[in-house]
């Protein structure tokens, strides 16, 4: 029996488009490394040379002075009711701003773009970056950063909630339409109970985003735990700095527990 | 007729040389011209596509003519826009195939969506219905069996259920014409006959004028009186429906009749 | 047919009887509640609520000052610290990458033991609560105020999220796949490597692209602390208040930021098209 020369077609796949996708991310991985164009040094020798002194901080983070926790109770409440105030603000103006970037409910393209761009501009803006503007701007405290707070809500919210909006299923809009209704009763009778648990679950979302950015807003001066953060780290009090940022993740999980059931309850 | 004094006066409808062409090329109407007078009962019998559905939303507006008039009582529908598009829409009840009702929302305020051309804006948008309008809305509702739903959410109904409430909505509005757009093509049988039964008792008891598209001959035959085919866009068949015969269906389908045709072949 | 259900207008038939609206007391409570826990939490800032109403005023002095006639005397060096942001987050994304799939992996179920599986998820979480600023800020003690620490950072940080991304593709595509290989007698490694690497590797692959398109935003908040790059450049002439130089800077970082998104977004939209594509070849 002889075995019996097999054809083979020809392998699919398209070696060229691989090699020159594969090239591309090479060459911009090494632009990325090059200083002089504004790459990075990886300078990994200084690892070598000084892993010691960050193995000492480590070291030092691993013993947190719990005698001064009770100085942290009132930044810390400062950084949560600044992560709610922001939160509730975002989520009342998302509302309208929501169904006008969503087309089924606004039908205008025009303020339905209009809406969408200047969305799509503020959620370019790192949120640091509107906190150290802000700082500048009305001073330090806790104003800048609920202002922070509220405007990277407000881009979270309006985009992830519009998208959704336009991806489901509008039969109602068609018989509220039906029956006579201007766009405005369509939205407020039907639209907005439909997407409320959209809403909800956004909202819970950007409250727990919200409590892990405020932790931080203080380093560029904008209230909260940051600020006595940054202020133990500039006195190389590691045994304070290392109870603060435990304290943080404490409340971050306990947030994330408690949006977890409201979030069960409300979607 | 003289015992059932009606609210609202039932309208005739005409259309006078219809043409719908989509924004794609798509000529869902040709030439169509057809007038149902005051308290009629018409079937619009046609395979899927057509153009039964576009027929029954020029009459609303919902789609707008290319060419030809549309009228309905004292309205012509054709270039209507704004106010009075919604006033004219809010004489006209509708009844869709998937129900469109809001999921989420309970019974009652689905129902009061049918006063949204009749209210004001402001008790919209508080959630005040007047008690005129409260008063249509649990009329409505009791009259097709439901009073008992009223604070039950839509998503918790069954599909007969839930058309049942789409045609309280409809009620709500005092119509003077009730379209129905394939009104049982998702429920089972049984569930169809008694929509389709209140929707002749709707029919017999207000002198509402009806038009009810659906691609199942017994239906048609058994509960309308007057049958209007459609194929391609064309009118091919008009007359009363009780006499059809297997061959008149055979024309207005384009083939011969299949056990699908045919609803009681369905159970 | 004297009886007009229907029509209630003008029949004089009673009202029908509504059955009784169902209690909103406990909805009622909880919002009221929820109200007041807000109002104490607004009161209770330390903010001057009288000097609120000149605030748009004043926002709007800035803006004017900023965005009127920017200064872009400053751009060459604005592109050349926005190039430094970017290389940051690309070097971050590829060093949170490389670290957190085979660790998301080894975390999924069905991959590996379940002591290993607990203890890395628990990294994820613990690290998925750490904010990138504080890592930063434990690294420069080793590698200094650098941007090297910088796109560090962004790669620890990263790790816990994305990991728990990893995790649950992999999970998400195990059923079918899987049990073809392990039933032609393959290893755990053989059906990572045959089953669950190639159902996952286009949703991996967006995520990476996705975890740069967040590393973009999150180098310049590291910047701002010193890292270097746009943050920085934005942090320094913030506090020099040269506002025309900071609108520039602003308008750049803006303008980055959205034309990277644009293209990950569409690179991303290629990749997971491209496997819909694929599968549905596979299956006719």
């Amino acid at each position: 029996m002889t075995t019996r020369e097999l054809v083979v077609p020809p392998r699919p796949g398209n070696r060229i488009r691989n090699s020159l996708i594969i090239a591309a991310f090479v060459a911009f991985t090494v632009a990325t490394c090059i200083p002089a164009i504004g790459g990075i040094e990886l300078d990994v020798a200084s690892i070598a040379r000084n892993w010691r002194n960050g193995a000492d901080k480590m070291l030092q983070l691993m013993q947190p002075n719990f005698e001064f926790l009770p100085r942290t109770w009132a930044p810390m409440l400062e950084t949560l009711q600044m992560a709610l105030v922001g939160a509730v603000g975002a989520a009342i103006v998302s509302i309208p701003l929501t169904l006008w970037a969503a087309r089924p409910t606004n039908p205008n393209s025009f303020t339905r773009h209009v809406v969408r761009t200047i969305v799509n501009i503020n959620r370019a803006v790192p949120d640091l970056v509107f906190a150290t503007v802000l700082v500048a701007m009305v001073g330090v405290g806790a104003l800048p950063g609920v202002i922070t707070l509220f405007l990277f809500n407000i881009g979270i919210i309006v985009k992830l909630v519009s998208e959704a909006i336009d991806s489901a299923d509008h039969g109602y809009m068609e018989a509220g339409r039906a029956a006579g209704g201007t766009q405005l009763k369509i939205n407020r009778v039907t639209a907005l109970p439909q997407s409320l648990p959209l809403f909800a679950n956004q909202w819970l979302y950007s409250l727990e985003l919200n409590v892990r950015i405020s932790a931080i807003l203080g380093i560029v001066g904008a209230g909260g735990i940051g600020r006595l953060l940054d202020e133990r780290r500039a006195f190389y009090a590691y045994a304070d700095v290392s109870i603060i940022i435990l304290e943080i993740l404490v409340v971050v999980i306990l947030i994330e527990i408690l949006s977890n059931l409201l979030r069960r309850r409300l979607v | 007729m003289e015992a059932g004094t009606t609210a609202s006066t039932s309208w005739p409808v005409e259309l006078r040389d219809v043409s719908v062409t989509y924004p794609n090329g798509t000529k869902a109407l040709q030439n169509v011209s057809l007038r149902v007078e005051p308290g009629e009962m018409v079937s619009i019998v046609g395979l899927s596509g057509s153009g039964k559905s576009t027929l029954i939303r020029t009459i609303n507006g919902l789609v707008q003519a290319t060419s030809g008039e549309v009228s309905v009582g004292p309205y012509a529908m054709v270039g209507l826009k704004g106010r009075r598009l919604r006033e004219a829409r809010g004489h006209i009840g509708m009844i869709f195939q998937g129900f469109n009702l809001a999921e989420r929302t309970d019974v009652f305020h689905n129902v009061l969506v049918g006063r949204f051309a009749h209210s004001s804006a402001f008790r919209t948008l508080l959630g005040l219905p007047s008690k005129t309008d409260r008063e249509l809305a649990l009329r409505a509702l009791d009259s097709v069996g439901m009073l008992e739903k009223v604070w039950s959410r839509a998503n918790a109904l069954s599909g007969g259920q839930k058309q049942r409430v789409a045609i309280a909505r409809a009620l709500t509005q005092e119509p003077s014409v009730m379209l129905a757009d394939e009104p049982v093509a998702s429920l089972d049988p049984p569930t169809a006959h008694g929509v389709m039964s209140d929707l002749r008792r709707i029919n017999r008891e207000q002198g509402l004028t009806v038009l009810v598209n659906i691609h199942l001959m017994d239906l048609a035959r058994q509960y309308t009186t007057r049958m209007i085919g459609l194929r391609d866009g064309r009118l091919v068949y008009d007359g009363p429906a009780a006499a059809a015969t297997d061959a008149d269906f055979e024309q207005i389908y384009g083939r011969p009749i299949q056990a699908r045709d045919k609803l009681e072949s369905q159970a | 047919m004297t009886q007009t259900a229907p029509a209630p207008s003008q029949t004089q038939a009673p009202s029908p009887s509504a059955p009784p609206r169902p209690s909103k007391l406990w909805p009622t409570v909880f919002a009221i509640a929820a109200g007041a826990v807000v109002l104490v939490a607004t009161a209770g800032l330390d903010i001057a609520w009288s000097e609120l109403p000149e605030l748009p005023g004043q926002v709007w002095h800035y803006l004017v000052l900023m965005f009127a006639s920017p200064d872009w005397e400053r751009l060459p060096r604005a592109l050349f610290e926005t190039w430094r942001s970017i290389s940051m987050a690309w070097i971050g994304a590829i060093l949170c990458v490389i670290v957190s799939i085979p660790l998301g992996m080894l975390a999924a179920k069905g991959v590996g033991p379940a002591w290993l599986r607990t203890g890395l998820r628990g990294i994820f979480a613990v690290l998925r609560a750490v904010p990138e600023v504080i890592v930063a800020l434990v690294l420069l003690t080793v590698t200094g105020l650098t941007p090297f620490t910088g796109a560090l950072a962004l790669g620890i940080a990263g790790i816990g999220t994305q990991g728990k991304w990893v995790y649950e593709t992999i999970e998400s595509v195990q059923e079918g796949a899987s049990e073809a290989v392990r039933a032609a007698g393959g290893s755990t490694a053989a059906v990572t490597r045959w089953a669950l690497w190639p159902a996952a590797a286009p949703s991996l692959l967006s995520f990476a692209l996705y975890r740069f398109e967040i590393n973009i935003r999150t180098s310049a908040v590291l910047g701002l602390v010193g890292a270097g790059g746009i943050g920085s450049m934005l942090s320094n002439y913030t506090n020099y208040r040269q506002w025309d130089t900071v609108g520039m800077l602003l308008i750049v970082v803006v303008v980055a930021t959205m034309i990277i998104d644009a293209i990950s977004g569409r690179i991303r939209r290629r990749i997971m098209e491209g496997a819909k594509v694929r599968d549905l070849a596979r299956s006719l």
